[in-house]
C-alpha cells in the first residue's frame, strides 16, 4: 500500500491581528491537503477562512507555526523565495477575477509563466493558448481582459493558474461572485482538473452545494479547525 | 527574451498609453528643460566665449605700466616727527594722468629680443575731447606705434575703412572708433580737433574708421601717431606711459607678469588679471544658468512623481496580482522605475532636440546686436558637454522622481488589497 503525500501540511498555525485590537483569528490549526485531493475549506463568515488561505499561499508570512509544502518549510524562506514558490507552484484564484485590464486575455495567462522564464515566448504562448481552450475561451484570446463577462474572466484566472502547472491551486472564494450556472461551470472545470490531471485544490467557499461536492470539508469556527 | 517582451517593459509602456495626456505632461516637462537649458547655456557661453575673444584680442597679454601714484601714501606720514601717530589726509586724490615709464626705450629693446614674446608696443594714452562742427565728444586717444600695435592688435584686421600705416604717411591722421566716428558725424578725410587736458589743440584727418567690437570701445578711442600724442600731452619724445607685450604662448602671461615685475620695477598686468572680474560675473551667469536646470528639472520630476502616485493609485489591484503570481519587489520597483526612465529618456531626447533646433534657428537669424559685444547673429556654443550634462541631469532626476514611488508600489500588501474589494 502507498501512502499518498500532503502537499500541503500544517503545525499548530496561529494567526494574530493587532489592529484595532489584539485579535486570534488562527488557533493551533493543524490541516493538509493530499496529492491529487480536492478540498473546501468551509466556515461561518468571518470564521478565519481566507485569513488561512492567505498564510497557506505565502502571502501572509504573519504568523507562528510551521507550513510544510512540497517539503519545505516556509517560514524558514525568504520574501523572494517565497515569491518563487507562488510563481511556480502556487495556482490563484479569486473571488475578484483580477485581471490586468490593459492586457489581451492571452497575455494575463501568460504573466506568470514569463515570469517564470522557463519557455520561449512562442512557447509560453502556445502553452497559454491550450489553457485557455481547456476552458473553452481559444476565441477569447485576445480580446483585451476587462471586455470579458465576469464568468468567463474567472475562467481566465483559472487558465492563469494552471499555467506554470503548480503544485496545487487555490481560491479564496472563486464562485462567490459568480450566478448558480457559471459556479456550476467553475466547480465542473476544477473537478475534471482534479480527476484527469490529479489536481491538488484547495477552495474557501461558504457555498455548502459546491463544499459537498468535493472530497473533504475542513470546517473553521473562530478561527479553529472544527473537522477535517 | 526580448527586452520588448519583458513584461516589465511590456507594463509600463501599457501604464503609460493607459495614462497618454499625463505622461505627454510629464515628457513635455523634462523636454523644456532640457530644451532651455541647451539654449541658455549655448548663449550664454557663446556669448562669453566671443567677449573673450574680443577682449583677450584687445587686451595686451602683458600690459607693463607705472603704478607709483595709485595710493601713494600721503605727503604728511613721510615726516618723521610724525610717525606713530594717527594720520587723517582726507580726498586724498591720485595725479590724473599715468607717469611715464623711464627708460622705455631700453626696455623695449630687451623686450624684442625676448624669446617669449612676439610683439611690443609702446603706448600713451590720454583724455580728449574730439570736436566737429558743433559735435563734440569726449573719448581717449591711444598714441602708438601703429605698425607695432597692429601686431599686437590686429588694427588693421578691425579697420572698416582706410588703412592704418596712413598713420604713418599722414603727420596729422587720426582713426576713429567706428561709435565715436558716428556720433561726431565724422567721414574719412573730414577734419576734425582734438582737444587735450593740457590745453593743446590738434586738428587732425581722419584717415582710418575701427571697429573693435566692443561698443565702449569704440564709442570712446581714437588712434594717433605717438609723437601727436606726446604733443597733446606737451611732453617730450621719449615719454610712454605703457608698454603692451604680446607673448607666443598666453598661457604664461602669469608667470612672465611676475618676472618682468620684478626685473623692470614696473606693475606687469596680465591678461587674466586684467579681466578678472568679468570672469567673475561670467562664473556668476554660469551658476544661474545651471540653477535654471536645476529648478526646471526639478519641477519636472515632482510632475513625474505625481503621475506614478496616480499610476500606482490606481493600479493598486494589478500590483497585487502581480505579487500574488510570484513577481517580487524588485520586479514591482523595476516596472515603476522604468515608467519614470522611460518619460526621462524620450522626453529628454525631444529636449535636446528641441534645444538644439532653437539653436540653429536663434543663431540663423542676422541680429546685428549691439550691446555690450556687437555681433551680427547670436553664437550659440553647442558644446556635446551641454548636451550631455542636461541629459544625464534629466536622467538622474527621473530616476529619483521614479524610484520614491516605485519603492513604495513594492511595498504595497497584497492582501490588503485582495480582501479590501
Ligand atoms: N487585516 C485585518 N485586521 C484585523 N482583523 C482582521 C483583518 N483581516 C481579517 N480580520 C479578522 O479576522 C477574522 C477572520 O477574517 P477572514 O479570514 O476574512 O474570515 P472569512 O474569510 O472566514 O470570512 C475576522 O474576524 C476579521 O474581522
Ligand atoms: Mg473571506
Amino acid at each position: 500500500m502507498t501512502t499518498v503525500k500532503n502537499i500541503i501540511e500544517t503545525k499548530n498555525l496561529n494567526k494574530f491581528f493587532h489592529d484595532p485590537v489584539e485579535f486570534q483569528a488562527l488557533k493551533g490549526v493543524n490541516v493538509s491537503v493530499k496529492q491529487g485531493e480536492f478540498a473546501a475549506i468551509v466556515g461561518a463568515s468571518g470564521s478565519g477562512k481566507s485569513t488561512l488561505l492567505y498564510v497557506l499561499s505565502t502571502l501572509d508570512t504573519d504568523y507562528t507555526g510551521n507550513i510544510y509544502f512540497d517539503g519545505d518549510n516556509l517560514s524558514l524562506q525568504s520574501k523572494d523565495q517565497l515569491a518563487a514558490i507562488r510563481n511556480e507552484k502556487i495556482g490563484f484564484v479569486f473571488q475578484f477575477h483580477y485581471l490586468l485590464p490593459e492586457f489581451t486575455v492571452l497575455e494575463n495567462v501568460a504573466m506568470p509563466a514569463i515570469k517564470l522564464g522557463r519557455y520561449s515566448q512562442e512557447q509560453i504562448d502556445d502553452l497559454a493558448m491550450e489553457k485557455l481552450k481547456m476552458l473553452g475561451l481559444e476565441d477569447q484570446a485576445y480580446k483585451r481582459a476587462n471586455k470579458l463577462s465576469g464568468g468567463q474572466q474567472q475562467r481566465v484566472a483559472i487558465a492563469r493558474a494552471l499555467i506554470n502547472d503548480p503544485k496545487i491551486i487555490m481560491g479564496d472564494e472563486p464562485t462567490g461572485n459568480l450566478d448558480s450556472k457559471n459556479s456550476e461551470i467553475v466547480f465542473d472545470i476544477l473537478k475534471e482538473l482534479k480527476e484527469k490531471y490529479n489536481q491538488s485544490i484547495l477552495i474557501v467557499t461558504h457555498d455548502m452545494n459546491f463544499a459537498n461536492k468535493t472530497d473533504r470539508i475542513i470546517t473553521l469556527r473562530d478561527g479553529e479547525v472544527q473537522n477535517q | 527574451m526580448s527586452i520588448l517582451q519583458s513584461p516589465i517593459i511590456k507594463i509600463s509602456l501599457r501604464h503609460l498609453f493607459a495614462k497618454k495626456r499625463q505622461t505627454i505632461v510629464a515628457m513635455l516637462g523634462v523636454m523644456f528643460g532640457i530644451a532651455v537649458f541647451i539654449f541658455q547655456a549655448g548663449l550664454m557661453s557663446g556669448f562669453q566665449m566671443t567677449f573673450i575673444e574680443q577682449t583677450v584680442n584687445t587686451t595686451a597679454n602683458i600690459r607693463l605700466y607705472n603704478e607709483a601714484n595709485k595710493n601713494r601714501p600721503s605727503i604728511l606720514s613721510q615726516i618723521d616727527s610724525l610717525k606713530g601717530r594717527l594720520l587723517f589726509v582726507r580726498n586724498q586724490k591720485p595725479k590724473d594722468e599715468q607717469p611715464k615709464i623711464r627708460n622705455g626705450k631700453q626696455i623695449i629693446d630687451i623686450l624684442e629680443k625676448d624669446k617669449n614674446v612676439s610683439g611690443v608696443s609702446p603706448f600713451l594714452g590720454s583724455q580728449a575731447i574730439f570736436k566737429m562742427g558743433i559735435a563734440q565728444m569726449s573719448g581717449r586717444v591711444s598714441g602708438v606705434d601703429i605698425v607695432k600695435e597692429n601686431i599686437l592688435f590686429n588694427v588693421q584686421k578691425n579697420n572698416t575703412h582706410g588703412n592704418i600705416l596712413k598713420l604713418q604717411t599722414i603727420p596729422n591722421g587720426i582713426i576713429l572708433g567706428e561709435g565715436l566716428a558716428d556720433m561726431l558725424g565724422a567721414k574719412m578725410g573730414d577734419n576734425i580737433n582734438v582737444i587735450s587736458p593740457a590745453g593743446v589743440t590738434l586738428e587732425m584727418k581722419v584717415v582710418g574708421i575701427n571697429r573693435s567690437g566692443i561698443t565702449e570701445v569704440d564709442k570712446t578711442r581714437a588712434y594717433i601717431n605717438l609723437r601727436n600724442a606726446q604733443k597733446l600731452l606737451r611732453v617730450d619724445g621719449s615719454y610712454i606711459t605703457d608698454i603692451n607685450i604680446k607673448l607666443k604662448d598666453i598661457n604664461v602671461a602669469g608667470d612672465l607678469a611676475e618676472d618682468y615685475n620684478e626685473k623692470f620695477g614696473y606693475k606687469a598686468l596680465d591678461w587674466r588679471e586684467a579681466n578678472a572680474n568679468i570672469f567673475g560675473i561670467f562664473k556668476i551667469q554660469n551658476m544661474i544658468t545651471y540653477l535654471v536646470i536645476i529648478s526646471i528639472l526639478i519641477v519636472s520630476g515632482f510632475g513625474i512623481f505625481n503621475i506614478l502616485m496616480m499610476i500606482i493609485y490606481e493600479k493598486m489591484p494589478d500590483i497585487a496580482i502581480l505579487k500574488a503570481v510570484g513577481y517580487k519587489d524588485r520586479d514591482i520597483v523595476k516596472i515603476f522605475l522604468t515608467e519614470s526612465l522611460l518619460i526621462g529618456i524620450v522626453g529628454g531626447l525631444l529636449g535636446l532636440l528641441l534645444g538644439f533646433t532653437m539653436q540653429q534657428v536663434v543663431g540663423s537669424i542676422k541680429m546685428d546686436v549691439k550691446g555690450f559685444v556687437s555681433m551680427e547673429y547670436l553664437r550659440f556654443n553647442s558644446s556635446p558637454l551641454f548636451f550631455i550634462f542636461a541629459y544625464v541631469f534629466a536622467l538622474i532626476v527621473t530616476a529619483i522622481a521614479g524610484y520614491i514611488p516605485a519603492r513604495k508600489a513594492s511595498k504595497i500588501d497584497a492582501i490588503d488589497i485582495i480582501r479590501s474589494k
